[in-house]
């Protein structure tokens, strides 16, 4: 049988499927086979309640992850930035996001990782940074106007106040799969929900 | 029902859209230098972008895309659409399906899926209108009276094959219950990047392959370079999803594969820009550049060279550092959908409106103003996000600087992008115009001579 490919509706359309389909299946269906950490964990991994599925909802629908991402990338760079005092920020791993209905890996940093933010800043703080952004923060006295304080993030006060807390309940679970912040006797810190 | 309605439908609302789309861009822009500018909750800066993203897509570009190829098709096949009545049913669910969706967006009723926000059910809507299309599509090459497939005719239907599974995959299959975490977050990027990839890229490259030779008179520069554009482009585009994850907490050997293959990138879109520009290179000199037409596909070809220069070099791990998740990648996407797609699909709006209205296009010199206001404003716009980018990359590599601090220093970038958007913003209203008024407009009623020849 002679194939003639330009010539069938048939044949063109089923060679572009199978060229495609092969690509296809080796990144989306295989990649979950061959490492299981994509979906599950050997470690123990925080279970949301009711409360923080809440503030996930709050996330998604504030739509967060258009600034934020939720990955500590293998570079050190990024693992110095985003760790808490002296320690630096474990690296991301795919075990911790098994829970996640919906992750917020996220593609742009407008405004810093979140993925290791729990625990860091009081809730009153993120309290007082949802309803002002502009309020928290370093400012740039030597500056004018719109140029004085740097922050871009948009205010959220439009926020109820259970939408807030919710979403804060949320925030401080973040990073916390590897309890990675310790206290000067090596004990892991507990403080997430202050 | 009378020929081409749904082709003019098409057409009209996605002029309308890419309104829409770039008055959402221009406040995104503005928001990013003065965030406190317009403070509701619909109108928030996350909102914005995503209503941006969207409406440019789906209201805009691929409306736009699939409008064209509704006329265009029917041409080449040497016969008439499969189902007029088809199309405008599609059309019409089409833009109810968006419209519900943008409204959604706007309430905060979302999909954590980027580039397919609309929750359901308006994205089975949006899915169903597909389906539409891909019949119509597939009628149409079936009751054609000429035996051979033209490059127009192969990109048509990979695109309408691939797309279908691309879309169920990061919309619907996505959002199962057992789906979560990085594996999630695998299926959406296979969608995010095919969105571009294998939606945008085939049908753009579907309408310069008819326009080209047809507006230049010239036959195409080589059967081969097209045979190996394609079917190379079907392998291997839909590898590279994982790029987006370069670094991050996907499997290694996932980030090499897609490295690897937007190297491997570079040997279709190479095949397709050389034929394109040997086309042009063979074209009587002059008359080759005359009118809006060949000045947009030339461009837009021009931007396609660089797109897919700049996409295998940041997808190297030790550029990646740097330019990941900074506004480098912005300047990035606007040049391949900006750039390349939307100057292709408004050179394939203007070469179809006046054969809709049966006359003339209003003006010439009006369309090459906005050719070149665009063109102008589009430069600096796509270069100081690069330039943005870099300043942001190499500041996060020094932890002395605070994040505000890297904030800081893209203001003035940040400020060159609103205005240069703004020139852009103007320059619509310019095709807008034209558009319009080729329809309604009252002007001497001049049939366009090509009407005749079809």
């Amino acid at each position: 049988m002679k194939i003639d490919v330009e010539h069938s509706l048939l044949w063109t359309a089923v060679a572009a499927f199978i060229l495609f389909a092969i690509g296809a299946v080796l990144t989306t269906v295989v990649p979950p086979m061959v490492d299981k950490t994509l979906w599950a964990s050997e470690y123990p991994v925080h279970e949301y309640t009711e409360q923080e599925l809440r503030g996930i909802e709050v996330y998604k629908s504030q739509g967060c992850v258009y600034c934020h991402t939720q990955q500590i990338r293998k570079l050190a760079s990024d693992q110095r930035r985003y760790g808490w005092r002296l320690v630096e920020a474990p690296a991301s791993e795919s075990w911790e996001y098994v829970n996640d209905k919906n992750h917020f890996l996220g593609t742009k940093r407008t405004g810093p990782d979140l993925a290791r933010v729990g625990g860091k800043y009081s809730s009153e703080w993120h309290w007082a940074h949802f309803k002002n952004p502009r309020d928290m923060g370093e400012k740039f006295p030597d500056r004018k106007g719109i140029y004085e304080r740097a922050s871009i993030m948009p205010s959220f006060a439009y926020l109820s106040d259970e939408e807030i807390k919710d979403l804060t309940a949320y925030l401080q679970t973040l990073g916390r799969n590897k309890n990675w912040r310790v206290d000067e006797n090596g004990q892991p810190l507990n403080d997430y929900e202050l | 029902m009378k020929q081409d309605t749904a082709a003019k439908t098409m057409v009209m609302a996605s002029t309308i859209f890419f309104g829409l789309a770039l008055t959402m861009g221009l406040l995104t822009a503005l928001k990013f230098v003065v965030p406190t500018v317009g403070e509701i909750e619909y109108l928030s800066l996350p909102r914005v972008r995503m209503l941006h993203t969207n409406i440019n897509l789906f209201g805009w570009l691929l409306q736009a895309n699939m409008g064209v190829l509704f006329w265009i098709l029917p041409r080449i096949l040497h016969t008439k659409l499969f189902s007029e009545k088809l199309g405008v049913a599609m059309a019409v669910v089409y833009n109810i399906a968006l419209l519900c969706g943008f409204a959604s967006i706007m309430l905060g009723n979302v999909k954590n899926v980027e580039y397919g926000e609309i929750p359901a059910p308006f994205d089975y809507l949006i899915a169903l209108s597909w389906v539409m299309f891909v019949i119509n599509v597939f009628g149409t090459v079936a009751i054609r009276k000429v035996k051979y497939l033209y490059v127009t005719v192969w990109y048509t239907l990979g695109a309408v094959i691939w797309t279908t599974f691309v879309y169920i995959t990061g919309n619907m299959l996505s959002q199962m219950p057992m789906v979560a975490g990085v594996n999630q977050a695998n299926l959406i990027w296979f969608y995010v990047h095919n969105t571009i990839g294998l939606i945008f890229t085939p049908l753009g490259v579907a309408i310069a392959y008819y326009l080209i030779p047809k507006q230049l008179d010239t036959p195409i520069y080589s059967h081969k370079l097209s045979m190996i554009g394609f079917w190379v482009i079907s392998f291997v585009y839909v590898w590279t999803g994982a790029h987006h994850m370069i670094h991050g907490p996907v499997s290694h050997w996932l980030q090499t594969v897609a490295i690897i293959f937007s190297f491997s990138l570079i040997i279709p879109v190479m095949a397709v820009i050389t034929n394109f520009f040997g086309t042009f290179a063979a074209a009587p000199r002059g008359t080759r550049m005359q009118g809006p037409i060949p000045k947009l596909l030339m461009m837009g070809t021009v931007y396609y060279v660089f797109t897919c220069l700049q996409g295998p070099f940041q997808a190297i791990r030790a550029v990646n550092e740097i330019t990941s998740k900074t506004d480098w990648v912005v300047g990035h996407a606007h040049m391949a959908l900006f750039g390349t797609f939307s100057f292709y699909a408004m050179a394939g709006i203007y070469y179809v409106v006046p054969k809709l209205a049966g006359r003339k296009l209003y003006s010439d010199k009006l369309g090459d103003l906005q050719f070149w206001i665009m063109t102008i404003a589009s430069v600096p716009f796509f270069a100081v996000l690069w330039i943005s980018g870099v300043i942001q990359g190499f500041a996060w590599l020094n932890p002395e600087n605070t994040f505000v601090d890297t904030l800081a220093a893209l203001k003035h970038a940040h400020w060159m992008r609103f205005g240069t958007g703004g020139l852009i913003y103007i320059a619509y209203f310019l095709f807008l115009y034209n558009v319009l008024q080729t329809f309604f407009g009252k002007y001497h009623k001049e049939p366009a001579e090509t009407a005749a020849a079809e």
